[in-house]
């Protein structure tokens, strides 16, 4: 992976995050979070719902405005007026926990509407990629097919190939499996973890704490709008620190 | 049974003097040919000028709310160019707000009027017709279409920014296709009102099918057969669209199949 002349590496620092604060009106969702992500990290962010991961997630791509604080991306700072706000998510693919294809498009179309639009392939050249995508997923048969004809899980790989066309450097998951039925839950993780290890970097918003063991570098753990705590999986899980991290793992495991 | 008779030679000399003495047929297919033309440009005009109104109130209902004077204030103050854009954006919205309550709240014959005699005052009364019926109607479409629009789910708009498509390109491939397609039947019934709605344009001296009946009885002296002959014609008009709707509708459900 080779953007703007630069050769990168792994483990260089990818995404900086300094002093990042959201509010919403009084609401504060994000007190101050400084984290790096590196090239080639599988980051997966947990803790209980209203701690402001998802929020975090979509400050790292612009969704959500962040109130103070900077993110640099690419030794670029992304929070300045100056960022190029559509380039900058070009470069980093998003997943959504309710799915978000475009129900009138057929599954093709959706994974190939955004590669043309932005020029970064001709027709052709997208057709092509996303066909390989989808049989790459199992899914070549159903490309003429609209989003509605399709079951949960097989949305959400759409969508995860949906944004793979763009060719990003990384992708953010806000919790994909959310929605799913239980059945269709590992069918969307095999295919994250593949994208794993193909060595994508990845941040992933979930509650499916065995991913979070098997596929991530780091666990990071979100309560009231702070990193409370951070370490890769095995210590992680077998000797948590803070007791906010202890209470929440007693009640999930 | 001669009672019958009588009224039905009175009828075939009826239908004759309306429409065959003097080529009077043809005054009928003028005023056709304006009804038509004055609906047709003012559905498009309307449509055009609905999506418009509609996307600014959206835009910066989703991005404000701005005030203007603090706007205007803060951009002379830091001459930051994006305290202009909101003043300008607040500008708009009132703007806007004031159409639809001047349209709205008007009757389009009056309307119409004032386009024919003080703002324009031509001779070309075709396309004051178009021009009138066609911001009036926007101001009823601009909301239905805002409806639309609000309707979509913001993960739409959301995915489409997600994958680095600008805000106006992921209005119009993604949230404007699915809007338009849920408004479909209020937009129907919005042109089918367009189309009775043009026959007052006899008040600017356009003759359409309602003026050229209203000529052809003034020499005739014969209400009946011209009145329902246009009615009729109207009623033609209106089923021939909700048909074009229908199977527009139709088409679009595509994507709903399970």
């Amino acid at each position: 992976m080779a953007t703007n002349g630069k050769t990168t590496v792994k483990g260089d620092p990818f995404i900086e995050v300094k002093g990042l604060c959201k509010s919403f009106g009084s609401l504060q969702v994000l007190c101050g979070i400084d984290e790096t992500i590196r090239r080639g990290d599988k980051v997966v962010v947990i803790g209980p719902s209203g701690s402001g991961k998802s929020t975090f997630l979509r400050c790292l791509n612009l969704l959500e405005k962040s109130t103070s604080g900077e993110i640099w991306f690419d030794g670029e700072e992304i929070t300045g007026p100056k960022c190029k706000v559509d380039h900058l998510r070009q470069r980093m693919g998003m997943v959504f926990q309710h799915f978000n294809l475009f129900p009138h498009k057929t599954i093709l179309e959706n994974i190939t509407l955004a590669p043309i639009i932005k020029k970064v392939m001709t027709k052709a050249e997208a057709k092509e990629k996303a066909m390989s995508l989808l049989t790459r997923i199992g899914l070549a048969d159903k490309a003429k097919i609209y989003p509605n004809m399709l079951s949960g899980g097989q949305k959400q790989r759409v969508a995860i190939v949906r944004a793979l066309a763009m060719n990003p450097e990384v992708m953010l998951f806000d919790e994909p499996t959310s929605a799913l039925d239980p059945e269709m839950v590992g069918e969307v993780l095999s295919l994250m973890k593949d994208l794993a290890e193909d060595g994508m970097t990845m941040v992933v918003v979930t509650h499916e704490m065995g991913f979070a063991r098997e596929v991530a570098n780091r666990v990071l753990f979100m309560d009231s709008g702070k990193i409370l705590e951070q370490n890769p999986p095995d210590v992680f899980f077998s000797q948590p620190k803070h007791p906010r991290l202890k209470d929440f793992l007693g009640k999930i495991l | 049974m001669q009672v019958l008779l009588n009224w039905y030679h009175g009828l075939v000399k009826a239908i004759d003097s309306t429409f065959i003495v003097d080529g009077r047929y043809q005054i009928f297919l003028e005023g056709l040919g304006n009804t038509l033309i004055i609906t047709l440009g003012a559905l498009l005009l309307g449509v055009a000028v609905g999506v418009f109104v509609a996307i600014s109130k959206v835009y910066y209902y989703q991005t404000g709310p701005f005030y203007f004077w603090s706007s205007l204030g803060s951009f002379l103050r830091t001459g930051q160019l994006r305290y202009l854009h909101q003043a300008i954006l607040k500008l708009l919205d009132g703007l806007l707000s004031c159409y639809l309550t001047v349209f709205r709240g008007t009757p389009v014959v009056v309307q119409l009027m004032i386009w024919a005699f003080v703002v324009f005052s031509t001779t070309h009364e075709l396309l004051v017709a178009i021009i009138g019926f066609g911001i009036n109607s926007g101001a009823y479409v601009s909301e239905i279409v805002r409806a639309g629009i609000m309707a979509v789910d913001i993960g739409q708009t959301e995915a489409g920014r997600s994958l680095g498509l600008s805000a106006a390109r992921t209005m119009q491939c993604i949230v404007l296709p699915q809007a338009l397609k849920n408004v479909l039947p209020a937009l129907g019934n919005e042109g089918i009102a367009l189309i009775k709605e043009t026959s007052i344009v006899g008040y600017i001296a356009v003759i359409d099918l309602t003026k050229a009946a209203a000529l052809v009885r003034a020499r005739t002296f014969d209400a009946f057969v011209p009145l329902l002959f246009v009615a009729a014609v109207y009623l033609f008009m209106v089923m021939f669209l909700s048909f074009l709707l229908k199977k527009l509708e139709k088409r679009l459900q595509a994507s709903d199949r399970k």
